[in-house]
């Protein structure tokens, strides 16, 4: 009965393939269902040491596609004496298992103490689910975020990602942070709240070896995404982040940076998207014209610079409009 | 009661039997099934798909509830002279309408606009000049649903009312010495399928210019984005100080401004 039914299937996609061939571009959905089907959705998760018991699963720099599984964000583990501390868990139910796994395979019998998520965004969060739910913790506001978006942002990715996503429930923390420093399985770890990506941005600090999780507030070789930023605050978040004792940073996408270039990169990002989009706005430039201001050269080597610049324009243009325009008095009627 | 003489409904019948034939729209370059109908309801007469009309809009839509459209008829203007309207509509919003904004004299066949989609759609542009054609341009919008059936953001603040129709503006000129004129104005812009709430929207505006020159009309319909924000572009021979800009919504309420056009450069 199963080989049946993926006989079947195989003659379809075979069809399918026939027809797209012959039809040219009529039959676009031919080809694009084959891939579809024939992607396999399982996660080959890689953790590579970043620094002492310290390991990072890097997510593609790229956007969320099918192609990816959405894995495109910086997922981390720690090993302390008596456990493990995970930083954000990826996309989906299936990519939070395969950390799960990986995490027991690479420190086995190691039980996971805590799970810090660094803000609500799904890329960083919708793994939560394979993780035990008393261990998972981060801030109130980001709770909070996500409790009140998840519904949307679900909707969101199960679009983008399809089968990916099976079984993905956004799960929030039911532990709000408020400690600043704190000591977990015999680890101590330094906690701060900054803002400017999101309403809240959580920084982690080991301070055993000195490595800063700096979440979505930096981005390394990849353009920041800015659907809930706020300029001013993520550009004093960066300040702040540069004045931190640090021996090593590792940014929400992105290699690790034990330089700092992430965040000099990430402050020059900001700084020129404001200014261009802010001169289209005082320039009467409709949103469509700012989308296709040039990137400069710099950028060029940037992931997805152009993508992110185009959705940047959308999210900022409100905001821009209302305080470039000039409030104009009713005439009287 | 109601009587039907036998000769005026022969009459009748004979009306419905013959009726004018209506023009056939050409295949649709997307296949969509609501093409006859958006065409029929939006470009009535002769339509011909033209590449001089440029519609401007992302494959995707980053915000389901503010979607970047321009649409640009210089080209097709230069070669075919006035336009007299341009029409926006998306086939699979469930109100397909968007805005007709008929350019004056003065102003340019060119304008920047946001609309809601309910889900991924056709939008097109027709812009039909002297001769009656509509010349029409389309591109398919990938998008997250519900565009068009949530409430709008205002509805979350208590004081929303307060500053409805509050106008912000900016003008000025451009290197080639034409006047880019932008418009943004409060409106919850309801389209009536969010529970509770009933369609209220702008639906109005006309931009004349102190010297007497009309600049443009506006018709809006309700999927125009929340807090309407328009962009045109005003030839440089358009004359006077300032723009008086005149709206109005779908339950009547007025609203009156103006903008100042400066002079100098804006570059």
């Amino acid at each position: 009965m199963n080989r049946m039914k993926r006989m079947s299937r195989r003659a379809w996609l075979g069809g399918a393939a026939a027809l797209a061939a012959s039809a040219g571009a009529g039959a676009l959905i031919g080809p694009i269902r084959a891939q579809t089907h024939a992607a396999p959705r399982s996660y080959r998760l890689e953790a590579v040491e970043i620094a002492a018991r310290t390991w990072c699963v890097y997510g593609a720099q790229e956007d969320l596609s099918r192609a990816n599984g959405g894995a495109i964000a910086n997922a981390a583990f720690i090993q302390t004496p008596d456990g493990v501390v995970v930083v954000d868990t990826g996309p989906s139910k299936r990519y939070g298992e395969a950390l799960a796994a990986l995490i027991a395979e690479q420190l086995p019998g190691k039980r996971i103490l805590r799970v810090f998520n660094t803000h609500h965004h799904p890329d960083h969060v919708f793994g939560n689910q394979a993780f035990p739910r008393e261990a998972l913790a981060a801030p109130q506001a980001v709770i909070e975020a996500m409790t009140a978006q998840s519904e949307a942002l679900a909707a969101n990715m199960y679009r983008i990602l399809g089968d990916w996503m099976r079984g993905t429930v956004p799960t929030p923390p039911g532990r709000a942070l408020n400690a600043s420093r704190e000591e977990i399985g015999g680890r101590v770890f330094t906690l701060t709240e900054m803002k400017g990506h999101t309403a809240c941005d959580l920084v982690v600090r080991d301070e055993e070896t000195g490595l800063v999780f700096a979440g979505d507030l930096a981005f390394l070789d990849r353009a920041p995404t800015t659907p809930n930023a706020d300029l001013p605050a993520w550009r004093a978040s960066l300040a702040a982040l540069r004045r931190m004792e640090r021996d090593s940073l590792l940014p929400g996408h992105g290699p690790v940076d034990p330089q700092g270039a992430s965040l000099d990169q990430t402050l020059d990002w900001l700084d020129w998207l404001d200014g261009t989009l802010r001169e289209a706005v005082a320039r009467g430039l409709t949103m469509n014209e700012a989308m296709a201001a040039p990137i400069p050269a710099r950028f060029a080597a940037l992931g997805v610079a152009r993508t992110e610049f185009e959705r940047s324009v959308v999210h900022l243009r409100a905001r821009m409009e209302e305080e470039i325009l000039n409030g104009i008095p009713p005439d009287r009627l | 009661m109601l009587r039907i003489r036998p000769a005026a409904l022969g009459a009748v019948l004979a009306l419905c039997a013959a009726p004018a034939p209506a023009q056939e729209p050409p295949p649709d370059p997307l296949n969509s099934g609501m093409w006859p109908l958006v065409a029929e309801e939006n470009f009535p007469g002769e339509i011909v798909f033209d590449p001089r009309v440029k519609l401007s809009l992302p494959a995707a839509a980053e915000d389901q509830f503010h979607v970047p459209v321009t649409i640009d008829a210089r080209e097709l203007a230069a070669e075919i002279g006035p336009i007299a309207e341009m029409v926006v509509a998306a086939d699979l919003n469930p109100i397909i309408h968007a805005v007709t904004f008929r350019p004056g004299a003065k102003a340019e066949p060119f304008l920047g606009l946001r609309i809601k989609v309910e889900q991924t759609t056709p939008v097109r542009v027709g812009v039909r000049g002297a001769d009656g054609i509509w010349r029409v341009a389309a591109a398919v919008i990938d998008a997250a649903g519900g565009g068009c059936s949530a409430p709008a953001a205002a509805h979350g603040q208590k004081d929303w009312m307060s500053t409805l129709g509050e106008a912000r503006a900016l003008a000025g000129r451009d290197e080639a010495g034409e006047t880019r004129i932008s418009l943004r104005m409060r409106h919850p812009m309801d389209t009536g399928f969010a529970a509770g709430i009933p369609i209220f929207h702008l639906s109005e505006l006309t931009l004349t210019l102190d010297s007497g020159e009309e600049l443009a009309e506006l018709e809006i319909s309700a999927p125009i984005s929340e807090d309407p924000a328009f962009n045109l572009l005003a030839r440089p021979t358009a004359g006077g100080a300032t723009a008086a800009v005149a709206g109005r919504d779908s339950e009547g309420n007025r609203f009156a401004f103006s903008v100042p056009l400066p002079e100098e450069a804006v570059n």
